[in-house]
């Protein structure tokens, strides 16, 4: 039986989660630049030791108010592909391991956010888990 | 051969193949050059030795590597250039012509084996055809005829080869004779690069041992393994109609010919030729008179000598080669990338020591500890601006490496569209970053395209309008300040101005009462959706527009713009940055937000009183030295916050492109730095007016402002 590991992070009353073997690194907000023209969603850009990556505010991608940023935000660095971005959220919660039999299609209706950013919805409990799909999280709409 | 050493010798191969592939492609641009010249120029003894040199090493290192349709290819094209060498042989067209193929195919081939492809392109006809050249006849147009009568003429000559048979050998071919039994020479041609040609041999042996028996083959399995043979010989005694035997044989892959004659103690008749039809789809120009050098030759070991290298030919390829490349070495570029990152990095490390230096500076004035650690970064300083230049140089390559392929193309075009035109290039040893030289190909391929299409007329036009019929355009590459600019010029028509005037109000690209300039109008050419091409030529209309090339410049940080004169020509001039990846910058900031700001492109900076800027039809301007210079707000053009206070004063970074000037307001001047621009990665590519991202020695990403966008995208704005 196929089972997952995941990073878990909470977007205001929401949870998410991402396959880890995408994570490069969990760290600190660092300073952001912002960078003109682009698309709303991205938040700027940010040295990375060196290199400069992009940042998305995922909530901005789910049509989510701003929040003030706070001692548990964090960035996501995640590597799709060959691109590595990172994903902005409110905290990081846990790591945890997933069935993949406990992972349902999204529902038609979903959450009130854009159906097409989710792969499926994890049941831990009484838990649930948006899993996204992490391929259209950056990139067209 | 066991597996193993197929292995090994695949692997040898590799090590090898990306060095030979560098050569050969650069062996094969000198030589297509070489012809372009010797076609101009006509029979000059140095240019012939070049090419007979190029063609010869080529040779060689083909062979070395096993590839011998290259092999056979440039074997014969070296034969041509030896006679024409020795004057024995004139200059033809015809033959320049073919030479062109030769380097045609061999490109293929070349990007075939880089490709790790099987070689599949033909060659059998140009060789042919050189040999036809090489005899003094005209290359064989109707190879059909020509292969009736060699076939014919191979009817008398076959003579049967001396098997070398012993004692029992012997009294069975005579025991057959008495016999009745039909004896057989077979001579199989393998496909070219066939792999284990030993083992073909085999199965073919087993197959007529099926049928009958087998005497001999020549060469034995040893020599066919380590050699290079073409084919193999076979003695053979059967029953069997020989039309069956072939059917048999040709079953084998990978043999593409089999002729069979009987074998008759030195009387031999031609009973048929087979081909493998298959075969023949696949390499068309399989002609059967290059079965010639099998039948006709009265050596034992045909095979061998049926291959066009000779071991000393490959020995002396390699000492030319040792000798001429001393001065260079090739280094892979990723190698070289990596270095230049290396340094990028140090620059942004001394960046951050000189803050430190001076921080501590600020705070132990009187240390003396401190005034040794500034003076290491000076001289650090001094160092690192040497290095990064040496390192920087490494990247510089000469134009004329692109340049090189454009006779080619004009004499190709020229010769379909009926046009006589004539490539004048200048400047090809001007230097420019190796990132701007791979791309800027395809631009200037276009613009040639364009030029020779739309710009050149017709030999009749010419002469009606008084002009030579031969045109000329003119490649020029040349430094301008601290730009490199590209020229493109034809002696053509110029610009119908008033066609591209009405095309671009019947698009709806400009409204009808619109005034522009003379200039204004001529760019109009580079809007999208825009093209002159009254009927698509496979030439420049390929649907793709004016539109591209700028935007392929464009992102390179250059300009293209036009002038034209009507009945004189057009020309069009590029102007690009000369290096992409370290760069002195100009550090503005806008409000919050800090921008670099490419020296290069800075002309001056100014302080502005605000009541100084008038607006004009929207667009705020300030008078400069008698001239009115266009501004934008960087925050409005941003959408940037709106400040809460506000100076009575803006700065204005005047910045000039080409010709074009533009004034960018800015709050504050923060002075001059190196950045090494790093990219925005994909997902932010294309923003208008943002060239890249640097890192700043305190760590912070800043973006660096893309002028010749601005600019572009500022007289967009003016004409809507």
């Amino acid at each position: 039986m196929a089972e997952q590991q995941l990073v878990t992070f909470s977007l205001g009353s929401e949870e998410f989660g991402v396959d880890i073997m995408r994570v490069q690194e969990i760290i600190r907000i660092p300073p952001i630049t912002r960078v003109p023209k682009a698309p709303t969603y991205v938040e700027g850009v940010i040295n990375l030791r060196g290199n400069v990556i992009p940042v998305i505010s995922l909530r901005s991608r789910f049509g989510m108010d701003r929040v003030e940023e706070t001692d548990l935000s964090r960035i996501i660095v995640l590597q799709v592909q060959t691109k590595v971005f990172g994903i902005r959220v409110d905290a990081v919660t846990e790591v945890l391991r997933l069935d993949s039999e406990s992972i349902e299609p999204p529902p038609p209706i979903a959450l009130g956010m854009d159906s097409q950013f989710i792969r499926g919805v994890g049941k831990i409990g009484e838990r649930l888990l948006i899993l996204l799909e992490l391929d259209r999280i950056m990139g067209g709409e | 051969m066991s597996q193993d050493d197929d292995k090994s010798m695949e692997v040898d191969l590799g090590e090898f193949l990306e060095f030979y592939l560098l050569d050969s492609s650069e062996q094969i641009e000198r030589l297509g050059a070489g012809l372009l010249q010797l076609e101009k120029e006509g029979g000059n003894i140095g240019l012939i030795n070049d090419l007979f040199r190029s063609a010869h090493s080529l040779k060689g290192a083909s062979g070395t590597m096993g590839f011998t349709p290259i092999v056979a290819m440039t074997h014969a094209a070296e034969d041509l250039l030896d006679r024409l060498r020795q004057g024995k042989i004139e200059v033809s067209l015809e033959m320049i012509d073919i030479l062109l193929s030769v380097t045609d195919r061999v490109k293929a081939m070349l990007s075939q084996v880089e490709q790790h492809q099987e070689i599949s392109v033909g060659f059998e006809d140009l060789v042919s055809s050189m040999k036809a050249l090489l005899n003094g006849e005209k290359p064989a147009e109707q190879a059909n005829q020509h292969t009736v009568e060699e076939r014919e003429a191979t009817l008398d000559e076959f003579v049967p080869l001396d098997f070398c048979l012993d004692q029992s050998e012997s009294a069975k071919l005579n025991n057959a004779h008495m016999m009745g039994h039909g004896v057989y020479q077979v001579d199989v041609k393998l496909a070219p690069n066939t792999l284990m040609k030993a083992v073909r041999a085999v199965m073919a042996t087993q197959r007529l041992e099926g049928m009958g028996t087998v005497i001999k083959l020549l060469p034995n399995v040893e020599d066919l393994e380590v050699g290079d043979a073409e084919g193999f010989s076979l003695l053979v005694l059967c029953d069997e109609p020989v039309e069956e035997i072939q059917r048999e044989l040709l079953e084998v892959s990978e043999l593409v010919e089999v002729v069979i004659h009987s074998y008759l103690d030195g009387e031999g008749i031609v009973e048929e030729t087979g081909v493998d039809a298959t075969r023949l789809v696949e390499a068309p120009a399989l002609e059967p008179d290059m079965i010639k050098p099998i039948v006709h030759q009265k050596i034992t070991v045909v095979p061998k000598a049926a291959v066009p290298v000779s071991t000393t030919a490959v020995t002396e390829a390699v000492v030319g080669e040792s000798n001429t490349q001393v001065h260079t070495i090739r280094v892979d570029t990723v190698r070289m990338d990596n270095l230049i990152n290396l340094v990028g990095e140090m620059v942004i490390t001394r960046t951050r020591l000189v803050q430190i230096g001076l921080d501590l500076k600020a705070q132990y004035q009187m240390d003396g500890m401190v005034t040794h650690l500034n003076e290491a970064n000076v001289y650090l300083g001094r160092l690192m601006n040497d290095l990064q230049e040496s390192v920087m140089r490494l990247r510089m390559v000469a134009i004329g490496t692109v340049f090189s392929r454009f006779p080619r193309l004009v004499r190709d075009l020229a010769k379909k569209t009926g046009k006589e035109i004539e490539l004048v290039l200048k400047g090809e040893d001007t230097e420019l970053d190796k990132t701007v030289v791979e791309v800027i190909g395809d631009p200037l391929m276009h613009l040639i395209r364009n030029s020779v299409d739309h710009g050149i007329e017709s030999p009749e036009e010419r002469r009606a309008s008084g002009k030579p019929e031969l045109g000329t355009i003119t490649l020029d590459a040349y430094h301008e300040g601290n730009h490199i600019a590209i020229s493109i010029s034809d002696d053509g028509a110029g610009l119908d101005l008033a066609k591209i005037r009405s095309i671009a109000v019947s698009k709806g690209l400009i409204g009808e009462k619109e005034e522009l300039s003379e200039s204004d109008i001529s760019n109009l050419i580079f809007l999208p959706g825009f093209s002159t091409a009254e009927k698509v030529t496979d030439i420049s209309g390929r649907g793709v527009g004016m539109d591209v090339v700028k935007k392929a410049l464009n992102n390179l940080g250059g300009i293209v713009d036009i002038t034209t004169r009507k009945g004189k020509g057009t020309t069009f001039t590029i102007r690009l940055p000369l290096t992409l990846a370290i760069i002195q910058a100009l550090l503005v900031e806008v409000g919050e937000e800090v921008y670099a700001v490419p020296i290069t492109s800075v002309l001056e900076t100014l302080l502005v009183d605000r009541v100084n800027i008038k607006t004009v039809g929207g667009l705020p301007m300030v008078q400069l030295r008698g001239n009115t210079l266009p501004l934008i707000s960087l925050q409005e053009k941003f959408d940037l916050p709106t400040p809460e206070t506000t100076n009575s004063e803006v700065f204005v970074v005047v910045v000039g492109f080409g010709d074009k000037a533009l004034g960018l307001i800015v709050d504050e001047l923060r002075g001059q730095q190196e950045v090494v621009i790093k990219s925005l990665g994909d997902f932010l590519s294309n923003l208008p007016g943002i060239a890249g991202a640097t890192i700043l020695g305190d760590g912070k990403v800043t973006l660096i402002l893309d002028i010749g966008s601005l600019i572009q995208d500022f007289l967009v704005t003016k004409k809507n």
